[in-house]
């Protein structure tokens, strides 16, 4: 198959100019205006950071996992393998700097039980293809060890009609890794992804979830917590495309950021021409703990039809006084009435996680993260 | 008495007659215009300074502008689309050639102007008496009337065209001018700075509320050229003032750019409320013709509790690219913006505003109701920011969209930042299309569709209007009817 290996030194070549011509992204770029890439990290340290790898401990029954570093791959990876993507530099950085990649595949009408767990143990750039045929559901569990300096992987999602992935990442705190993640996802009739995140803060993180909704009954919920501390910095991104009508999205993202850490929160939501009866909701808060924490929100709208019903909410504060003193009053100490309201803060966005295992492990990871978050810087 | 009733109620019947016709204010009134010659060069900007005689700091500043402009490049963040501009195909100066002699009154103004303003409903004559407004009237470039001086002069109240500001107050325009818009701030104010013909100053000296409502009413006439006025109004310590602006421009085909810039200095205690009407020409159902209206308009709240708010109702313009802002500088001071854009047919509108908090207390309030009917865009972009030592700063944000047809747009950019973490700041964005039920409600009582729709719309825009002063407010209530014409049925 010498001609699949032409095409992907060709594609890695392509997209090593790309990055090449364009350099790491910095806040002069809309994009990055929040998360200076640039500042965090050499552009030598990402060309020569390498391809990541992953721990797969236990694979369940109706999944199936590729290795496409291999000489032959089949049609289902081949037709949707670097389709999917957008044009973004770290996308670019990610086909030219790693060697092969990961697909999972879930064939046609089969519901995976058992989640699938995915353990980052080396850094690098990465690129991982998920299909999931028509009426398939995964649950796929990502986690991130705290040893790496260097992680950016592109995702490629297909999800066919019916189809569901509940797709979980876990950050671990890792104050000097910088870790980017691209997810490129399009979803078919009635399709689902729920997309949920724990972050606990890195040098620099960044998350970015994009994703087309582009048949009646799609449905896109995203929710996310980042408990910061430290000179932390997470930043989340968004954008949801209604392309068809009849579609809805939800997302409710909490960031709470203590000592010098840093919050971001970019989302747009794109209802396009047409896409009548479209519904969704953002939601995006922080909550300042730090003296010098800081936040940033920029929650967008991109609306261009009319039967649509989107709404957006954010909002930045520190803990409500009254409550705080409300429940001190009733003899709660000030550090455990600090935490029950932090607790609920938090709370809806971890509750979107359908597992109650991986909730009960957020929370634990939450508290954990807590107590540095509200220490002094 | 009698007599003023009688050319009132004339008046009146005149202005209904007119609110039927699809744009009233196209027209053109056929005047000889003194021009600067075409194109864009520093001699442009010596010549409109030597006509305006203005002392040598004016001219350098200027020159300064000017060169600092030519290595600026033309912002194209903005959701507008436009043919490019070609700097040099445009005049930078007219004038109304009988203006060579300044008039002393009323009477020695031209009669074709007066038959103008006529049409466009300024009170200019006694009724502005009963209506206590004073008016300096932009006409194109050159103020040609100042009204109500004498009064204002008691109060020690400044209001006059701030080329004769520049002449006769030269100090205090020079202690501000280009303190809250600096002469680089962007491109178009840097382009504004290096060319801006006439405009207006206002200066309300320490402990003085301005005895009336001060107004100003821009018209673009004379094909070709880009007006440029430079607004400065300043409130000392403890003074109140109510300013309010008023746009309409004559139909043209060809786009007319418009790069006015506005600063206000709210000091120590002192209030600004600035008022704008603006209804210049949005060119015609096809998107041919209209103005660019780009625009700079910041307010500094420099003293402790000051308080600025900026009202606005932007129903014109084929293009609108404006974002009035408040700096609150000062410990306590208050930032409002209370907004209402409306694009039909092509029409094009990018607004929104900044509130930089910097002093402690510091509050602000943004109110913003986009209407987008036809094929019009409308955007609100928006930056609330905290700096790390306002503290307990509070922002509310309320932002909401009505879309009248299947192929507008309506889009929301809010910026939020707070880098303190005793600061609070909500924000709350809807879009939505009118109400099948409210429609139906209405027109089932025997209320026409078009008027229904004026109608749920004006409620939509209750919270906006009631920020009016009450003279603008019935005109405004009025504008949302007309710029809506033809959008639905």
């Amino acid at each position: 198959m010498t001609s699949l290996a032409m095409l992907r030194a060709d594609e890695r070549a392509k997209a090593g100019e790309a990055f090449a011509a364009r350099g790491l992204p910095h806040r002069r770029i809309e994009e990055w205006k929040y998360s200076d890439l640039r500042n965090t990290i050499g552009a030598n340290d990402v060309s020569a950071a390498g391809s990541v790898a992953w721990s797969l401990p236990h694979t369940p029954q109706g999944l199936e996992v590729l290795d496409l570093s291999q000489d032959e791959i089949p049609g289902w990876a081949r037709a949707h393998w670097g389709k999917l993507r957008g044009q973004g530099v770290m996308e670019d950085a990610a086909i030219a700097f790693s060697t092969g990649g990961l697909a999972l595949r879930v064939p046609k009408g089969t519901a995976v039980r058992e989640p699938f767990h995915m353990n980052l143990i080396a850094g690098g750039h990465g690129r991982v293809l998920i299909v999931l045929e028509e009426g398939a559901s995964l649950t796929l569990v990502e986690t991130h060890d705290a040893s790496q300096a260097l992680v950016n992987i592109e995702y490629e999602i297909a999800l066919g009609a019916n189809a569901t992935l509940q797709h979980i990442r876990r950050m671990p705190n890792a104050a000097d890794a910088v870790r980017v993640g691209t997810v490129s996802a399009t979803l078919a009739k009635s399709a689902c992804y729920r997309g949920h995140f724990a972050d606990f803060g890195s040098k620099l993180s960044r998350l970015e979830t994009n994703l087309t909704l582009d048949g009646a009954g799609a449905e896109a919920k995203l929710s996310g917590v980042a408990v910061l501390a430290g000179k932390t910095h997470a930043d989340v991104t968004t954008h949801i495309k209604h392309a068809a009508g009849d579609t809805a999205s939800t997302q409710l993202f909490k960031l709470v950021a203590g000592g010098q850490a840093r919050g971001v929160y970019q989302g747009r939501i794109t209802v396009a021409e047409g896409a009548n009866k479209s519904d969704s909701r953002q939601t995006a808060k922080g909550l300042l703990l730090g003296e010098r924490a800081e936040i940033d929100l920029k929650p967008e709208l991109e609306i261009f039809a009319d039967d649509v019903k989107c709404a957006h909410g954010a909002a930045i504060g520190d803990l409500d006084a009254e409550s705080l003193f409300y429940l001190r009053s009733r003899g709660i100490p000030e550090r455990e009435a600090r935490d029950l309201l932090i607790h609920a803060f938090l709370a809806d966005a971890i509750a979107e996680i359908e597992d109650e295992g991986l909730r009960a492990e957020i929370w634990r990871a939450v508290e954990a993260a807590l107590v540095y978050a509200e220490a002094a810087p | 008495m009698a007599a003023a009733n009688e050319t009132r109620k004339a008046e009146t019947k005149l202005a209904v007659a007119e609110l039927g016709e699809k744009y009233k204010y196209g027209f053109v009134t056929d005047i000889e215009m003194e021009r600067a010659p075409k194109g864009l060069s520093e001699d442009t900007v010596r010549f409109i300074s030597a006509k305006k005689s203005e002392p040598e700091w004016m001219l350098q500043w200027r020159l300064g502008a000017f060169r600092r402009w030519q290595e600026m490049r033309e912002p194209n963040w903005a959701r507008v689309h436009y043919q490019k501009i070609d700097y040099q195909d445009s005049y930078y100066y007219a004038a109304p050639k009988s203006q060579s002699n300044k008039p002393q009154s009323l009477d020695e103004i031209d009669p074709k102007i007066l038959e103008t303003y006529k049409k466009l409903g300024i009170p200019l004559h006694e009724q502005m008496l009963l209506a206590g407004v004073a008016v300096d009237a932009v006409f194109d470039s050159v103020s040609v009337a100042t009204t109500f001086k004498a009064k204002l002069n008691e109060a020690g109240v400044i209001f006059c065209p701030i080329s004769e500001a520049i002449r006769d107050h030269g100090e205090l325009v020079r202690k501000y001018l280009g303190t809250v818009v600096p002469v680089t701030d962007n491109f178009f104010a840097t382009l504004n700075s290096a060319v801006f013909s006439d405009g207006t100053f206002v200066y309300v000296p320490k402990g003085v509320r301005c005895p009336m409502e001060l107004s100003t009413y821009f018209r673009i006439n004379a094909q070709d050229t880009g007006q440029f006025e430079r607004t400065l109004i300043i409130a000392d310590e403890g003074s109140y003032v109510s300013y309010l602006e008023g746009c309409t421009a004559p139909k043209r085909d060809e786009n007319q750019l418009h790069a006015a810039v506005v600063e206000l200095v709210a000091l120590e205690g002192a209030e600004i409320k600035y008022s704008t009407v603006q209804n210049w020409y949005p060119g015609d159902e096809d998107g041919k013709g209209g103005i660019y209206n780009f625009v700079t308009k910041r307010g500094d709240c420099r003293g402790n509790r000051s308080k600025i708010s900026w009202t606005q109702v932007e129903t014109g313009s084929a293009i609108t690219w404006k974002y009035p802002s408040c700096i609150l500088r000062g410990d306590d001071s208050v930032g409002e913006f209370y907004s209402i854009a409306i694009t039909n047919n092509y029409q094009q509108a990018d607004t929104g505003t900044k509130m930089t908090h910097l002093g402690k207390n510091t509050r602000s309030r943004i109110i913003s109701k986009g209407i987008s009917a036809g094929r019009a865009q409308n955007t609100y972009r928006g930056l609330v920011s905290v700096h790390p030592r306002a503290e307990n700063a509070r922002n509310y944000t309320q932002c909401d969209s009505l879309l009248i047809g299947a192929q507008c747009g309506a889009h929301t950019v809010p910026y939020i930042e707070s880098r303190n973490r005793s600061s609070r700041i909500e924000h709350e964005a809807t879009t939505s299309k009118i109400a099948e039920d409210q429609l139906f409600y209405c027109t089932q009582r025997g209320i026409p569709a078009e008027e229904a729709v004026a109608l749920i719309v004006n409620g939509f825009c209750r919270e906006v209007l009631q920020q009016l002063p009450m003279e603008f407010a019935v005109e405004a209530q009025k504008l949302v009817g007309i710029s809506l014409e033809g959008s639905v049925g």
